[in-house]
């Protein structure tokens, strides 16, 4: 995962992290973890235009991917059910 | 047996089970899935979505969907049977170790 860079990934992170504690939630406290996830995101900002969930495949276009876009529909019912996001 | 040209083969010492990886290169889970494989020296078989284009990835992801219709990555095959969705060690040790 080497097409984003470092600075895209801080400020990438740095983003989510305030939406997360906005909204109530708290990024994951694994760094290494949360490191390849913001990795991921950055990777598809660059290809796609938008921050894709890494976990999930693209359908082609960013109508179709509304709700595998950071953070995406199956968050809440993720966390129930795993305690993270997929 | 799964049989897909675009799968890429990894030799291991525990090589009872056909394990494919249906995976993402962007995805966390998936590399710690891919890590722990090659870390136990499971034999396996995995292959990245998000590498392929067209028809190639449309094939591939319709033979994921056999296993797994929702989907989410990683996705892991034994046998052509069970399914493991996600990546949780203790699942993977237990069918595969």
């Amino acid at each position: 995962m080497s097409e984003a860079g470092a600075l895209d990934v801080d400020n990438l992170l740095e983003q989510l992290g305030r939406d997360a504690e906005s909204g109530g939630y708290h990024l994951n406290p694994d760094a290494k973890f949360l490191r390849e996830l913001g990795e991921g995101l950055a990777v598809n900002t660059e290809r796609l235009g938008y921050p894709l969930c890494p976990c999930r495949l693209s359908e082609g276009s960013k109508e179709s991917d509304l709700d595998i876009i950071c953070p995406c529909d199956y968050r809440d019912p993720d966390l129930d059910e795993y305690d993270t996001c997929y | 047996m799964i049989e897909i040209d675009s799968l890429e083969q990894v030799e291991g010492e525990i090589s009872d089970h056909d394990v494919v990886l249906f995976a993402l290169s962007t995805c966390p889970h998936c590399r710690h899935a891919r890590e722990f494989l090659d870390s136990k020296g499971v034999a396996y078989r995995f292959v990245y979505l998000d590498s392929l284009k067209g028809d190639e990835q449309k094939r591939v992801l319709l033979e994921s969907e056999k296993y797994n219709p929702n989907h989410t990555f990683p996705t892991l095959v034994i046998d052509g049977g069970d399914v493991l969705i996600g990546f949780r060690e203790a699942e993977y040790t237990d069918k595969l170790l």
